[in-house]
């Protein structure tokens, strides 16, 4: 009952999630999960908010997708109503008005690289053109900001608390002797920042997230820890190995090649799917 | 809506509070409504308050039963006190100091539910008499509403926004930016003070003035203890270098005299200038102060269960048949008390009023006295009123409250199952 203990997915969450139910194919619903949060870390740093809102955002969105269907909320406002909440709950509020223009900006920016047939092209014609003032944009998506953030507080049931892996890192790391390789530090940090935009946060404890980090960066580096059968470093922590390697799994997945068919095709459907989310959510 | 709106009880900047019944189960509760604004979508307070207390449950804590969300409002469905220390200190002390029975009843509880926040890594970083409840059968319980101020008032933030300084502590004063446990243990130690002598025990006007207050009864900590505060807490060096001047401590038998030795050596257990030395909750649990034997001649009642002296109404929870009848009898009396409290809250809580004068005595420390006498002045008149006009309400009110009861009987008295929406994202694994 500990307000430190934060929720994770439960098992029938994981095998049929909202979307599933709703026909959602498996792989879309990673891509956009994984699209979603890319947006929120890109607003995040133009509205130069700190990391921990950022990270904390991430972390509730994903939480969402396990209790709500992506085909009743779009990626894009449940995202930007993530990093709004995240922000206060980090007491570090962000302005409506700036993160609705951060948000304007990145989805048209979006729709535009869908449009171009090359890559060259996606970034060197984009130009961004203001909302209008007497439009309706910027009262449309502050409807649906203020929606978003009282969906997700409802949904999880003001569930809000998150815990950060990165404190837990540094104390790893400093318990296997690993803190004076610069290299290993920041890899494993940005493990963790990847991992963010993988569900693992919303169903592993952080100690387990934390041990997969430091795994991929040793053996990408090819030090070696203890891992003999009586002598596993990461039973050190309480993690097991078969979810170690699975969250291992989410993050290298990330990296996989991807050809340029189906990227359109991800961007593409991202966009209907924020539409048709935007619809939903007004009815 | 499950619940029905009685009567309101105040009002602030982002909540109206109601005493309001279960259609249900009949049980009073009080509801909070908070309105959700357009322009800033949730109030953080809220969201913060909810994703605390839904959690926290004990005794000694006011309970969140229920949130209500709906499009333009959110409700929030919290058990009912009578009334909070502040209030209860002027109706029941004398000349606001409370009996040491009471006062040691008040403060086991007040300890215990501030170690069950602890326990539970929560900081209340608002404890004062105005956010103490205490119900009817003289449970003693942290909440957050003190109805008329607490309201709208940052829990994040230790600047000097706030609008009362005295149950802050002094490293928070100086500029501490790490946050502890022990702050709270100040604050206890304060009302624990105020409930002993009937008055607040550091009066500041304002920052640097309520360090002083506190520096002329505690002493002036030597440099290499400022020092060490200053280290531990972040304090920016701007702030740290500031000197002070030396007073020397003056022993608190001086400053209550009338506080037993045990009462007193817990006292400067809580009351630490260096936070690093102050006692925990747990520990001050555990203080002879508590354990040994009760040095007033009185079989004293079990800490935590002692109903209060003036008040014996049944509690609604208690449905014994056999209890209807006399229940009904002493609803009377109840109507009448209601009646008064009410008036004298209405008085109180006049929301222009009170607004105003909070806000401006941010701004002024000269006009903090004169709103408070001002205020103080309403109170009193408003008891007046309440006590004339009482008796002449109290009959109408009896008779509602005769008719109310007869339909209540009609149904059946269930217990109270709190039904917080089950659609908690994600349950543990």
């Amino acid at each position: 009952m500990s307000i430190t203990i934060y929720p994770l997915a439960s098992l029938s969450q994981i095998e049929k999630t909202p979307s599933r139910e709703d026909g959602i194919p498996p792989e879309l619903e990673e891509d956009l999960r994984a699209y979603g949060c890319k947006l929120i870390h890109e607003a995040g740093i133009l509205l130069k908010q700190k990391q921990v809102a950022v990270a904390t955002a991430q972390i509730l969105f994903h939480r969402f997708w396990y209790v709500t269907s992506m085909k009743q909320f779009g990626i894009g406002d449940i995202g930007m109503g993530a990093l709004y909440l995240a922000s206060k709950l980090e007491e570090c509020p962000i302005r409506m008005r700036e993160l609705i223009n951060v948000y304007d900006l990145l989805l048209q920016r979006a729709s535009h690289t869908t449009g171009s047939t090359s890559s060259a092209q996606q970034y060197s014609d984009f130009k961004y053109v203001p909302m209008s003032y007497f439009g309706s944009t910027f009262y449309d998506l502050k409807d649906a900001l203020v929606v978003a953030e009282m969906q997700i507080l409802k949904r999880l049931g003001f569930n809000v608390h998150v815990v950060l892996p990165y404190g837990t890192l540094v104390n790893y790391l400093r318990v296997l002797g690993l803190t004076s390789r610069e290299d290993v530090c920041t890899r494993a940090w940005g493990y963790l920042n990847d991992a963010l935009q993988t569900p693992v946060y919303a169903l592993y404890p952080v100690p387990t997230i934390v041990s997969a980090a430091i795994m991929l960066t040793t053996r990408h580096l090819g030090i070696s820890l203890p891992s003999s059968p009586e002598n596993r470093w990461w039973e050190l922590f309480d993690a097991e190995w078969e979810d170690v390697w699975s969250v291992c799994g989410y993050i290298m997945r990330l990296y996989r090649e991807r050809d340029a068919e189906d990227q359109k095709r991800l961007w593409g459907t991202a966009e209907t799917l924020n539409a048709r989310g935007r619809t939903a959510a007004d009815i | 809506m499950n619940y029905v709106q009685v009567e309101k009880l105040g009002e602030g900047t982002y909540a109206t509070v109601y005493k309001g019944r279960s259609r249900a189960t009949n049980e009073i509760v009080a509801l909070k409504e908070i309105h959700l604004d357009a322009e800033e979508g949730t109030p953080s307070t809220a969201i913060r308050e909810i994703s605390l207390m839904k959690e926290l449950k004990h005794v000694n804590i006011v309970r969140l039963y229920d949130v209500i969300h709906t499009e333009t409002k959110l409700v929030l469905i919290f058990e009912y006190c009578d009334r909070d220390l502040k209030k209860y200190m002027d109706l029941n002390g004398d000349r606001g100091a409370l009996d040491p029975v009471t006062v040691r009843s008040f403060m086991y509880q007040l300890l215990k539910g501030t170690a069950f926040c602890h326990e539970n890594r929560v900081l209340h970083r608002d404890l004062k008499p105005q956010n103490l409840l205490i119900n009817r059968k003289g449970e003693l319980k942290l909440g957050d509403f003190g109805l008329a101020r607490a309201f709208g008032v940052p829990v994040n933030t230790f600047s000097n926004e706030v609008v009362t300084l005295w149950y802050r502590a002094p490293d928070v004063l100086m500029g501490s930016r790490t946050y502890s446990t022990s702050i709270d243990i100040w604050s206890c130690g304060c009302i624990f003070a105020e409930m002993i002598s009937g008055v607040p025990i550091f009066r500041g006007r304002d920052n640097q003035d309520q360090l002083l207050h506190i520096m002329r009864i505690v002493g002036t900590p030597d440099e290499r203890t400022l020092r060490k505060i200053a280290t531990e807490g972040q304090i920016d060096p701007a702030n740290a270098n500031k000197q002070y001047p030396r007073y020397p401590k003056i022993p608190f038998s001086q400053v209550l005299p009338k506080a037993s030795p045990q009462a007193l050596d817990l006292l400067e257990r809580l009351l630490q200038f260096d936070p690093s030395k102050r006692i925990t909750a747990a520990e001050a649990l555990s203080h002879p102060y508590f354990t040994g034997s009760i040095p007033f001649g009185l079989p004293g009642p079990v800490p935590g269960s002692m109903g209060p002296p003036a008040y014996n109404y049944p509690h609604p929870h208690s449905h014994q048949q056999q209890q209807m009848q006399h229940q009904q009898q002493q609803q009377q009396a109840q109507a009448q008390a209601h009646a008064a409290y009410v008036q004298a809250q209405g008085g109180m809580m006049h929301p222009q009023h009170g607004q105003t004068s909070a806000f401006a005595a941010q701004q002024d420390p000269v006009r903090l006295a004169q709103a408070q006498q001002a205020q103080a002045q309403a109170q009193a008149q408003a008891q007046a009123q309440a006590q004339a006009q009482a008796h002449a309400q109290a009959q109408a009110m009896a008779m509602a409250q005769a008719q109310a009861q007869a339909q209540g009987q009609g149904q059946p008295m269930m217990g109270y199952a709190p039904p917080y929406p089950q659609q908690y994202a994600t349950g543990g694994r």
